[in-house]
């Protein structure tokens, strides 16, 4: 899709890959993070793992065993978190352990079976290796949270807001709700082999995480955290390829500088004795 | 509907949350009619806060019917929402809440504006004329977290009434705000009755309550134990006469 700009085609791939995954987890991370079901994001994003370790293993499709792996988890915990009483956290660390647990076993199995090549990409990422479907896919998929945040706009800041309030005014809360982990989880699941296992938490929570240190409305969040989450990956995707270093990791370095610039200029930390 | 029908009507309703082995509310029998103020008195865990949540169907009715503005709580629950103010017992949002007062109040109407429709100019119109109702027009455009308790109690009841409910359900509303607000919020209420609207408050403050006729209800260990009419000035002693309980002997 951008060929027009960038004539070397592994380049093109590897940038719009990083491109629409960003912008699709910086848009869920804003709802991740505002809900405060980030223990959620954090098992699906390792179900999906586990489920695409699974599926490598069995040598079946990859992407459809991580999004099968992430939806299942998202019905699961869904019905004990849309509760605003109960608090799932026992049992999202017991699934995250099973997940990890499955998911270390399989890559480790298929490193003695010589196969580890790929179980890393699984890991740490892998920018090189895509096919356009894929990249379509995460253009879709891109799509598909952009759509959800602005369709159902007045439900999610419902229940961002507070879900037993949001509730109280007639929002139905439980099927937005559900509505959003599962795009969450396909999201999850699609930008899985980009971004790797390990990382792809990073994509979710540090944009909403800068976003949050400049913006005092829920607005400005959902624009400004898939710009930024965008430009620090794209400025990822070119360096590493230029110099040769692994892209994700490298990307998820940036993030965190990122982060951590923005925390010290943050001026939600300033005192000020300025009259407004 | 008539008019004269009652707004609120459960007829022997029992409320259980989820997972406990018995119901919170057992048998309740509760009608309330258009533009009466009802005042729900009763020790701390009495139940209060849960029949507030069963009338607007927040909690599952796990036996009898009940029947609000004319839908049915259990099935359609949405629709007696968008037509119920409640106010919730006990908020505070954190200071960094990414919410403007006049978006807040907005929010009380997303419910009966429906799905994927916007808020149009009406809705606008409404969340203006609630702030005024308060007093709470300068505001407006402030962070929600960052105002005090007394202010957010105001906002949130600004958000009820922002989508002119038929039903306004108030927990302990006037346990964050000072004796002018509270002067100001009874005199709200008591026009807010004569207009029709049925109030049923909870409250532990009974000395300044609107200028209306007043129906007490007392309850005790989910069951309703009293039921009737008083003068404002009385209400205080008809719970205290009415509570075998410890914390009203
Ligand atoms: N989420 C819950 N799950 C299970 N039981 C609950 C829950 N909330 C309240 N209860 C029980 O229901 C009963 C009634 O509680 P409720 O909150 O209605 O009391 P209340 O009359 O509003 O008290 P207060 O004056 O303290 O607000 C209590 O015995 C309480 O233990
Ligand atoms: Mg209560």
């Amino acid at each position: 899709m951008l060929e027009f700009i960038i004539q070397n085609n592994i380049v093109c791939h590897a940038v719009e890959a990083m491109l629409f995954a960003s912008v699709a987890c910086a848009i869920l991370g804003v709802i991740i993070t505002q809900v405060q079901i980030s223990s959620i994001g954090f098992t699906m994003a390792h179900a999906a793992f586990a489920g695409a370790a699974v599926g490598m293993f069995l040598s079946i499709n990859v992407t459809i065993c991580a999004i099968l792996a992430g939806v299942c988890v998202a019905f699961l915990i869904g019905p004990l978190s849309d509760k605003a009483r109960v608090s799932p956290d026992t049992a999202l660390g017991l699934l995250f352990g099973i997940s990890m647990a499955v998911a270390i076993f399989f890559i480790a199995y298929m490193q003695t079976l010589g196969q580890g090549f790929s179980a890393m990409g699984l890991l740490f990422g892998d920018v090189i290796s895509l096919y356009r479907e894929e990249i379509y896919l995460l253009a879709l998929i891109c799509v598909v949270a952009v759509v959800l945040v602005v369709v159902l706009y007045k439900e999610i800041t419902g229940i961002i807001f507070n879900k037993r309030i949001a509730e109280s005014v007639g929002i139905r809360v439980k099927p937005v709700y559900y509505a959003m982990l599962f795009v969450i989880a396909l999201t999850v699941a699609l930008c899985l082999p980009i971004i790797g296992g390990l990382l792809i938490y990073v994509w979710l929570v540090t944009p909403a995480a800068i976003a949050l240190q400049f913006c005092y409305r829920l607005s400005a969040m959902f624009m400004v955290a898939p710009i930024v989450a965008a430009a620090i990956s794209v400025s990822g995707a070119l360096a590493g390829l230029e110099y040769s270093l692994p892209v994700a990791p490298l990307t998820a370095v940036l993030f965190s500088v990122v982060f951590i610039a923005a925390v010290f200029l943050s001026p939600k930390r300033r005192v000020s004795f300025r009259k407004y | 509907m008539t008019p004269s029908d009652p707004i609120i009507r459960l007829e022997n309703v029992y409320t259980a949350y989820e997972g406990a082995d018995r119901p919170t509310l057992t048998d309740i029998s509760f009608s309330v009619g258009r533009g009466e103020f009802v005042v729900v008195g009763g020790p701390n865990g009495a139940g209060k806060t849960t029949l507030l949540e069963t009338i607007n169907g927040m909690l599952p009715i796990t036996h009898g019917t009940a029947t609000v503005c004319g839908h049915d709580v259990r099935g359609d629950g949405v629709q007696v929402r968008c037509r119920v103010g409640y106010l919730l017992q006990n908020f505070a949002f954190d200071p960094l809440t990414p919410f403007t007062v006049e978006e807040v109040v907005l929010m009380g109407r997303f419910g009966m504006i429906g799905l994927i429709r916007k808020p149009r100019k009406e809705d606008h119109e409404a969340v203006e004329k609630a702030l005024h109702l308060l007093g709470i027009g300068d505001l407006a455009k402030r962070p929600i977290g960052k105002l005090s308790g007394g202010q957010q109690q105001k906002v949130l009841l600004a958000q009820n009434l922002a989508r002119d409910p038929q039903v306004l359900l108030l927990d302990e509303p006037f346990s964050n705000l000072d004796m002018f607000a509270r002067e100001s919020i009874n005199k709200l209420l008591s026009r807010l009755v004569a207009s029709g609207i049925a109030v049923v408050i909870v409250s532990h403050a009974f000395d300044d309550l609107p200028d209306c006729r007043v129906r007490v209800v007392v309850m005790h260990d989910g069951r309703i134990s009293l039921d009737r009419e008083c003068l404002p000035a009385d209400v205080g002693q008809v719970i205290r006469h009415a509570g075998s309980a410890p914390c009203y002997a």
